[in-house]
């Protein structure tokens, strides 16, 4: 049923038609039928069974290392006493950017009407729930007790204490919490109708009942397809909004401070354009494995991924353009703080850090300005690992490198990590690729009642003639067009002639 | 199959509606102008996916959602400001009457305000979006009769495909146009691929009976932790809280009157050696440690100390540390301490003395000494931070402002007069 | 190509040739009237009044047209459908630049000249007495300024015409490769866009206070040439359609989007706004809290700041939220006036507040703020309306015209 990949190649562009989402003929059923496969496979790939294992093997390493460090303290990290924040915040920061791209592709894609968002928006939004518990994981560790950070939530208690409302911490409490209430909420309502369609097609009995209980028995009525549609749009106007907030608080972490480095006041909508950049390099870099292991390469098409591109180039020219300004402003300031801690981080210890940010960031997408490089696998591959590894560095430098060269000279130190640090972020990755991968198993990857919505099958309402023959590269062109156009001059303006 | 629906007689005892099955959204759609045009009121269609245009061409209305998610979008709006002014910027001396648990809690942080809106807006705006999100969310469910449990629709085999790729018309029975006949007629001259009745499900839908016994297991064991919880909160114990990780609390060292067998007297602590002194400790002098002699207070600064210029300006920088915050900088009692509390009208606020009055004046030095060292009613002592060379230094300080603040125009020397104004 | 677009509909356009003539016209003198009353009223207001309000009317008919060029490069880059009976709006709006290129010459020419202008480091002895400025002297120069402006309005100014004479020769050869090529320049050209409007911003308006800094500024300053340009795309296409003219190319669902647009560019301008005031606020470091001193020290700038708030923000939020009166154009077109209105008082808010060391002028707001807003207002119209007597007022044959007129929001 799939056809190879180039066979059709639907990222040339010709202005006047659009380019087919969906390639390799299918209909509703053969559609339903592939992006079931890997569901209704006996069993997975061989390749899963080993990116699990690794996976798991990694989140047991991140088990002993959290237990060793409860039962240890935070000395165990290699944190000084400038250097307060390191890995930790670092990793906390580096996750909950990642966990930007889902809500990015779901809300903010939706509302600007991108129908190639459908073929990647449900495991990108899995992603994000995943990429959110690894954040939420770190700052909850990191408070030395952690059986106390129940003391972050406004509870009354015997103490009469409340928490500290002015304290940009407490407001990452309520902003990574709401985040994570709300994206998990959009992926489950988003998943029903799928839900619905494993649930119809399930062979044994448990999955039946699993599925249909997770399906709320959903019958695809159009009463509540309306319902559903117009919830789905308010969730992404909500969304939309909730996820700049939250990269900007946790911008504010930093930026509220006085700290040179991270007092500036760009700080939010920069962190937010990294956080899109990082996210959509970590959707890419399980999208193209994924789309070849589970045999989806005609529902994640060669364009689907020229588009993320094209995004990671945009944000990167954004980050780009947000170090550019700092650099600028650190000189034009004439501040001798923010001027020096500049300086140090291009010139200092944390050099290498500093330029591997640069160079991953800014330098490493902009091979994106090729279309080669947008439509090779292997190149596209490696600047989105380059993007990975960049945008970790971007958050280590930020934090590390303000904090071990503060005002005071003779309480600089240098921060090493310990291997535990080392240990734990790797583990972090283990407890990430360990849920997506058991996702990819078990639930529904692509969301095929978004997807049908795009496929020309479904587009009688414009053109109710216009049965484009579904192997082609493009489904619209404007000769098919002429008659079904009657619809709009019908449409009278809203103000006729005077 | 395998699950037990068994396949509908065409017509049972029980009618809930007829069925269409079409091919396409296309068919459905036109089928769904069909239907609405009859006049046909408790209908609906499926589709495996929102088919458009398909809302008008069944007369469905424009659903109310969006107001619910305004109406509970301003709630969150409103409980975030309330939320965060009641906890760190009400007055808890106002609203006494609450328990203490639910009072706010004052506290100034890097000289921000109580409250401060700028800073306020974050968590605002994250109780706004989730007040939102949820209503939508439940909102859409309510609205939808979602989770159900279980329709009649859902039995029926040929409706499996409403979720992969086949299109269906549904007329209940329930419609008060409904007649098995002629709706039946109707159906069928949709053009639809199929046209079945569906049967009021007699028997309800079963979970399996595993399903049932391990949720009622989780839901008690769920149930645990907030029992202990409660338990804990209205119990007492004389026994040590459990401390499952040792902290600082509890560091592995002896703490004074704890037994230790290395000794013959089994006291961990041990006691001076009889006949010694510990260096420094050698406090022989009264006059100057004391401010006694023989017995009385001392009147005079004992002879060790050489009464300078800069002995009393060291008087004046400790005076203006330590005392100045109550006492005030010119000695008054009027220091920024007490003005806050007597601003606050804080309860049982004790005025400090005034050292420059004529009480204090005649005071001997000897029992201005002891009171700093030992403290005096509602004062602390300070012996333990200021040295006593420094406690005398602050005595012939207070002495100066005495005489300054109590001065007349002769004390002044003549030459410097010119200066006053 | 696009055969199937009735001639008699096109032709429709035509016939706004003598009514835009006359627009222009009108225009024209009305601007050419505003101009002289406000360098008489500036006579006699002094000349730094004059500058200033010359400086914070200009950037608002500015940030108008490159609000405009930004729609454009946008439209392009993401391949738009819906938008292109929108499009040569726009581009005649962003076509007025090299027009403002010519009226941004009375800012420069006292600097030129070493006179005091409104910029306060281009004199010579406020520089002498000041050390932080000697220090921005490297940047903070006259011939260094006028050389980055001259490199503003020219790479402006280019962008602007190449997109409406691309535009405007497909309307008669209709060839797809002009898309392609527009398409093409409109990634580059939306990175020099980027960087040329932000250091516009620095270097024009950030530079009053020439102590002060704030990395978000160059954002901040876009945000608001956006919500105003979709209110004035709103009142625009308003206003033409009651001309009689584009009834059926632009309908009910781009007023929708217009609406939708000015709405996320309002909320996007307070997301940035409070982002830059937040920080400042909360690290509370004077040489930062010196830009915010002058707007909350007197009730007079404590009111505009307040105003902006509210009605900047929070009536237009309240306004545009629901669907309703984003589909009613009247409605609509009443929120972008509104709308216009707060955006010059966000420019008036920027501009007017004098640094410490600047004397501020007895009232803050004078007669030539509405003489000069008469002025070029009426220039930065005629500029807008004149190629209209040329050119249509839709891209005729753009290859994706048709999916505009398809368009419908779901």
């Amino acid at each position: 049923m799939a056809a190879a990949v180039g066979e059709v190649d639907n990222t040339i562009d010709i202005p006047g038609q659009r380019a087919a989402l969906i390639l390799g003929g299918h209909d509703f059923g053969s559609l339903t039928a592939a992006a079931c496969a890997p569901w209704e496979a006996p069993r997975p790939p061989r390749a899963w069974y080993v990116a699990f294992t690794i996976s798991v093997a990694l989140l047991a390493v991140l088990g002993a290392m959290i237990f060793y460090l409860v039962f240890n303290g935070v000395g165990v990290w290699g944190l000084n006493n400038p250097a307060g924040w390191g890995f930790d915040i670092t990793n906390f920061v580096f996750w909950v950017g990642i966990g930007h791209a889902g809500t990015l592709i779901s809300a903010i894609l939706f509302l600007f009407r991108q129908k190639w968002r459908t073929s990647i928006n449900r495991f990108a939004e899995a992603m994000t729930i995943f990429a959110v518990i690894c954040a939420g994981l770190f700052p909850g560790i990191h408070v030395g007790r952690i059986w106390l950070a129940y003391w972050l939530a406004p509870l009354p208690n015997q103490m009469g204490m409340w928490p500290n409302f002015r304290s940009p911490l407490l407001w990452d409490v309520f902003a990574v919490g709401t985040y994570a209430t709300v994206s998990l909420m959009f992926w489950y309502v988003g998943m029903i109708p799928d839900l619905a369609t494993f649930r119809d097609r399930a062979k044994t009995k448990w999955k039946q009942v699993i599925y249909g209980l997770l399906a709320l028995g959903w019958t695809g009525s159009s009463r509540n397809w309306h319902r559903f549609e117009r919830a789905y749009l308010i969730l992404a106007a909500l969304a939309t909004p909730l996820v700049l907030s939250v990269h900007s608080v946790v911008s504010f972490d930093f930026a509220v401070s006085v700290l040179p480095g991270w007092h500036t006041s760009i700080f939010p909508p920069y962190f937010v354009a990294g956080a899109i950049f990082g996210g959509f390099a970590m959707v890419l870099t399980l999208a193209i494995p994924a789309r070849a292991l589970f045999g989806l390469k005609d529902i994640i098409t060669p364009r689907h991924l020229e588009n993320c591109c094209k995004i990671l180039l945009l944000t990167g020219c954004m980050i780009g353009y947000a170090y550019l300004i700092e650099k600028f402003m650190a000189w034009y300031s004439g501040n001798s703080y923010e001027g020096f801690i500049f300086r140090a981080r291009a010139l200092g210890p944390y050099a290498w850090a500093y330029w591997t940010m640069i160079g991953c960031n800014v330098l490493a997408p902009q091979l994106f300005w090729f279309k080669w490089a947008r439509t090779n696998l292997v190149a596209m591959f490696l600047v989105v690992m380059a993007v990975n590894v960049g945008m970790w560095f971007e958050r280590f430098v930020i934090i590390v490198s303000s904090l071990s060269q503060d005002f005071l000279p003779s309480s600089w130190d240098i921060y090493h990590p310990s291997l535990v640090e080392i240990l734990t972020l790797a583990g972090s990755f283990g407890l990430f690729l360990a849920l997506f991968l058991l996702f990819c198993r078990f639930l529904p990857m692509i969301a095929m009642a978004e997807v049908k919505t795009v496929m020309p099958h479904a587009d009688l309402h414009a053109h109710p003639h216009a049965h484009v023959a579904p192997h082609r590269a493009f489904d619209y062109n404007p000769d098919e067009f002429d008659a079904g156009r009657g619809g709009a001059a019908a449409r009278r303006s809203p103000r006729g002639p005077s | 199959m395998k699950h037990g629906t068994k396949p509908r007689p065409p017509a049972g005892p029980e009618l809930h509606g007829l069925l269409a099955e079409f091919d396409s959204p296309g068919a459905l759609l036109t089928a769904a102008e069909r239907v609405r045009d009859a006049g046909y009121t408790k209908w609906d269609t499926h589709s495996p996916f929102p088919v458009h245009g398909i809302d008008e061409a069944m007369g469905i209305r424009r659903t109310r959602l969006p107001w619910l998610v305004f109406v509970f979008g301003v709630l969150g709006c409103v409980t975030g400001l309330a939320l965060q002014w009641w906890t760190n910027a009400s007055d808890s001396r106002e609203f006494s009457f609450l328990p203490a648990h639910l009072q706010g809690y004052a506290f100034e942080i890097g000289g921000k305000p109580l409250f401060s809106l700028p800073a306020n807006i974050p968590v605002i705006f994250e109780l706004t979006v989730l007040l939102a999100a949820l209503a939508t969310v439940i909102g859409m469910f309510a609205m939808n009769n979602l989770p159900r449990h279980h329709a009649p629709l859902l039995a029926q085999e040929r409706f499996k495909r409403a979720t992969t790729d086949r299109f269906f018309v549904f007329i209940t029975a329930a419609d008060p146009k409904f007649n098995a006949t002629r709706t039946h007629h109707l159906l069928s001259g949709l053009g639809g691929s199929a046209v079945e009745s569906v049967a009021a499900s007699s028997e309800p839908a079963h979970l399996p009976r595993s399903l049932i016994y391990a949720t009622t297991i989780v839901i008690c064991l769920l149930l645990l932790p907030p029992l202990f919880v409660a338990k804990a909160r209205f119990t007492k114990s004389a026994e040590p809280r459990i401390q499952l990780i040792r902290d600082m609390g509890n560091q592995e060292r002896y703490k004074t009157q704890q037994v230790h067998a290395l000794f013959v007297d089994n006291r961990a602590m041990r006691p001076q050696v009889p006949g010694t002194v510990a260096r420094g400790d050698l406090r022989d002098d009264a006059h100057y440690y004391e401010g006694k002699v023989s017995g009385d207070w001392a009147t005079t600064y004992p002879p060790q100390l050489e009464i300078s210029e800069s002995f009393v300006r060291r008087g004046q920088q400790r005076f203006n540390i330590y005392c100045a915050a109550c006492h005030g900088l010119g000695g008054a009692g009027d220091g920024i301490v007490s003005q806050r509390a007597l601003a606050r009208d804080t309860p049982g606020w004790t005025v400090p003395t005034s050292l420059v009055n004529q009480t204090v004046i005649e005071r001997p030095l000897g029992h201005i000494f002891n009171t700093i060292t030992n403290g005096i009613r509602t004062m602390p002592p300070y012996g333990d931070q200021i040295p006593e060379q420094d406690r005398w230094a602050i005595i012939a300080y207070v002495r100066a402002l005495e005489r300054s603040q109590n001065a007349h125009l002769e004390d002044v020397p003549v030459e410097l007069r010119p200066e006053l104004r | 190509m696009n055969p199937n677009m009735p001639q008699s509909e096109l032709s429709a356009s035509r016939d706004f040739r003598r009514p835009a003539a006359r627009v222009a016209g009108v225009a024209c003198v009305v601007g050419i009237a505003g101009l002289a009353a406000g360098v008489a009223s500036g006579y006699s207001a002094g000349w730094e009044v004059f500058f200033r309000s010359y400086l914070l009317n200009y950037s608002f008919v500015l940030s108008l047209a490159l609000g405009a060029l930004f729609f454009v490069l946008l439209q392009h880059l993401v391949r738009a459908g819906w938008s292109v009976s929108l499009r040569r709006l726009a581009e005649f709006a962003a076509g007025t630049l090299p027009v403002l290129a010519l009226l941004f010459l009375p800012l420069v020419i006292p600097l030129w000249k070493g006179m005091p202008g409104v910029w306060m480091w281009s004199a010579p002895d406020v520089v002498a007495a000041d050390p932080v400025l000697q220090a921005k002297a490297a940047y903070l120069n006259v011939p260094f300024f006028l050389a980055r402006c001259a490199f503003y309005f020219l790479v402006w100014c280019v962008l602007a015409r190449y997109y409406l004479h691309q535009s405007v020769a497909q309307d008669t050869d209709g060839q797809p490769r002009r898309t392609l090529a527009m398409q093409w320049w409109s990634a580059p050209g939306m990175l020099l866009y980027g960087l040329t409007v932000t250091f516009f911003a620095i270097d024009a308006l950030m530079s009053l206070n020439p102590h002060w800094f704030s990395t978000i500024w160059g954002v901040y300053f876009f945000s608001g040439c956006l919500v105003g340009f979709f209110a004035f795309l709103a009142l625009l296409v308003y206003l033409i359609q009651g001309r009689g003219q584009l009834a059926s190319h632009i309908t009910v669902e781009h007023y929708h989007d217009i609406g939708k647009l000015a709405f996320g560019f309002v909320v996007f301008w307070a997301y940035i706004a409070f982002s830059q005031y937040m920080l400042i606020w909360y690290a509370n470091i004077p040489e930062e809290t010196v830009w915010y001193l002058p707007r909350q020290g007197d009730t007079w700038w404590l009111s505009v700041s307040l105003l902006l708030l509210f009605g900047h923000f929070v009536a237009p939020f309240l306004a545009l939220i629901s669907r309703g009166p984003k589909r009613r154009p009247g409605l609509l077109a009443l929120a972008a006036v509104w709308l216009l209105l707060m955006h010059w008082l966000d420019l008036y808010y920027i501009v007017t507040p004098r640094p410490s060391g600047f004397a501020a002028p007895a009232a803050p707001l004078h007669l030539t703020d509405l003489t000069l807003f008469v002025g070029l207002g009426g220039l930065f119209v005629a500029a807008l309306v004149w190629p209209m007597t040329r050119w249509s007022l839709i891209p005729e044959r753009d290859p994706r015209l048709p999916e505009a007129l398809a368009f419908r929001n779901i």
